[in-house]
This record gives C-alpha cells, sequence and structure tokens, in this order.
C-alpha cells in the first residue's frame, strides 16, 4: 500500500524536474528558436518552388527527401497492419458488424447523397494543394473517409486488399523516381526536376495526387483489416 | 497559448504512460503526448494576427511554415503508429484472454 504511493511520489519529483528544466530552456528562447528561416521562405520560396503554399512548397521541394520515407512508413505499417491481422480460418465477408437492421434508413440515404460530395471535395483539395490549403495527405484522408462511407450504403461489397498492397507498392516506386529524375535535369537530386517557372504547377501536382491516392489507399487497407478483425 | 502548457500536455502523457494498468489507455497516452508535441511546435512558429502561409496577397505578415510542414509528417506517422498498437492489442486479448497488463505478463511467464 504504501510503496506504490512512494512510487508515484518519486515520479511525480522526476517530472517537476522535467518541467523545471523546460521553462529555464524556455527563458533563452532565441537560441531554441528564430525565424531567419521565414525570412528566407516569405523572400525566395515562390520563385524557387513555384507553390503559393509554402508548406506544400516545403515538404514537397526543400524537404523531398523527409517525405519520401514518411511515404515509406505509411507503407510499411500498412503492410505491417496486414501480416499482424492475417487469419488462419477463411473469413466469408464483414458484414456482422454493420447490420443492415440497426443502421437507421436516414443514415443511409443521406449517405447515398453525401458520398459524391466528399469525393469531389477530396480531390479538389488534392489537386489544389500548391494555391490553397490542403495537398496530399489531408485530401487523401477525406477521400478515405468518403470511400469509408460506402460500407454503410453496400454492406456486400468486398475490397481486395492484395491489390491495394500492390498498388501502394507501385506509386511508392513512382514517388522515388519522380524525386530521383531531378538529378538528371539540374544535378541534385529530390528537388523540382522542372526548370522554368511556368511549368513548375506540373511537378507539384502530379507528386500530390500521387501521395494523395497512396494515403486514401493506405487508410482504407488499415480499416478493412481492423473490420476483419471484430467478432 | 503558452509553451509551458502545451509541455504540461506531454507530462500528463507520460505520467499516465507510467501509472496505466490498461493496455489500451497505454495507446490513450502515447496520442496525448503526441497531442502535446504537435501543440508545442505550433506554438513556437506563432505569431499574433499572423495568417497562414500563402502567398496570395503581397504585405502581410504570416506564421512560420516550417513547423507546420514538420506536423503533417508527425500526424501522419501518429495515425499508424496507433493503427498498429491498436492491431497489436486485439492480438493480444485473443492469445491471453485479457488486456490487463498484469495479467498478460503473468500468463506469459508461464507458458
Amino acid at each position: 500500500m504504501v510503496i506504490p504511493l512512494i512510487k508515484r511520489l518519486v515520479l511525480l519529483i522526476m517530472l517537476g524536474g522535467l518541467l523545471y528544466g523546460f521553462i529555464l530552456a524556455m527563458n533563452d528562447l532565441e537560441l531554441v528558436y528564430n525565424d531567419f528561416g521565414k525570412e528566407y521562405f516569405l523572400l525566395n520560396g515562390l520563385r524557387e518552388t513555384g507553390s503559393l503554399n509554402l508548406v506544400t512548397g516545403i515538404y514537397l521541394d526543400y524537404r523531398l527527401f523527409d517525405s519520401l520515407f514518411e511515404a515509406g512508413i505509411l507503407l510499411i505499417a500498412v503492410s505491417g497492419v496486414m501480416w499482424i491481422s492475417q487469419h488462419k480460418i477463411q473469413e466469408k465477408n464483414a458484414s456482422f458488424m454493420l447490420d443492415k437492421q440497426k443502421t437507421p434508413e436516414l443514415f443511409i440515404i443521406f449517405s447515398r447523397l453525401l458520398y459524391p460530395i466528399m469525393l469531389v471535395f477530396g480531390f479538389y483539395v488534392i489537386i489544389n494543394g500548391h494555391l490553397s490549403p490542403g495537398g496530399g495527405f489531408q485530401g487523401g484522408a477525406i477521400v478515405a473517409t468518403a470511400i469509408l462511407i460506402l460500407y454503410y450504403i453496400d454492406i456486400t461489397k468486398t475490397i481486395d486488399v492484395k491489390l491495394i498492397l500492390t498498388i501502394e507498392k507501385i506509386l511508392f516506386m513512382a514517388l522515388v523516381l519522380i524525386g530521383a529524375l531531378s538529378f538528371v535535369t539540374t544535378g541534385h537530386p529530390f528537388t523540382n526536376f522542372i526548370r522554368q517557372p511556368e511549368y513548375q504547377a506540373i511537378y507539384l501536382m502530379t507528386l500530390n495526387v500521387l501521395i494523395g491516392v497512396k494515403v486514401a489507399l493506405g487508410l482504407t487497407a488499415i480499416f478493412t483489416a481492423f473490420l476483419k478483425e471484430g467478432r | 497559448m503558452n509553451p509551458i502548457l502545451t509541455f504540461i500536455i506531454i507530462l500528463i502523457g507520460f505520467y499516465g504512460l507510467a501509472t496505466s494498468k490498461n493496455i489500451i489507455k497505454s495507446v490513450f497516452c502515447v496520442t496525448i503526448m503526441e497531442t502535446g508535441i504537435i501543440l508545442l511546435f505550433l506554438n513556437l512558429g506563432n505569431l499574433e494576427g499572423g495568417m497562414i502561409p500563402i502567398l496570395d496577397r503581397l504585405g502581410i505578415a504570416i506564421v512560420d511554415p516550417i513547423p507546420q510542414a514538420l506536423m503533417i509528417t508527425t500526424i501522419v506517422i501518429g495515425s499508424t503508429i496507433t493503427s498498429l498498437a491498436l492491431m497489436l492489442c486485439i492480438k493480444i486479448f485473443h492469445h491471453f484472454g485479457s488486456i490487463e497488463w498484469k495479467v498478460v505478463l503473468k500468463r506469459e511467464d508461464k507458458s
């Protein structure tokens, strides 16, 4: 009875020490953070990347190497979820979770109305990623949500998970190849491979569409794996 | 918001991770820590009255775009980590019949 109390007290004292160190570090904020980078991107960002949205310009041009590994981590996580959730017994369908009797009719009708609007909005967010708020990752999540609504409309629909995983591998290879293409044209790997400022948006739109489709398929595959797991 | 308040959120997640008895609660605490880290980074790049970093109007003050580009990475990776951990939780429940840390560790020693 006493020993857990002492353990918690020691833990609280250690966390208080961490907080004290953080407050000391926050006193000289100039050592932790400065806005030289912001000034540089404000002056040169549009000229060097051709993207009005500076966040898209950073994660598709200056830090493309980082984004490639992020897409790779998504691919690894999807294959990991698939591998952990594999079954010895063959499941026939995922209809036990979404019972047609329990789902209200109003919900199904409104899902039918909402589904195409969400799909179009997701593609709008993906394609306009370099002009307005949005991009491949956010739009891909919206498209995945629109695909998941299909489960409410028609339960008998099945998704081939192996095919989704194959498509994702091909998309990842395409991402790496397009990123490495700039080594031929400009001499620096993993930047924009188009030199002319008027046509640089083509590169940004292509990469945004590839990343968006990849994120949407990955989230759909994870949802399907969880749906098969419930019993 | 103050950066110190966001650091307190991270510490709350750390405390829960050290003291929770349920595996699902541990996964929630990892998510809480991740939320605190996202808020901390966005606070560091914040500017009072700044606009979003989109250059469609001239002469506006913008917030820092670098923490936002970093945090997109964190959000996507956090969702994948949560899904992997929850799938492992389901497998642990099917194998050991419980998701309490103590019961699982005891049954693992026996087998």
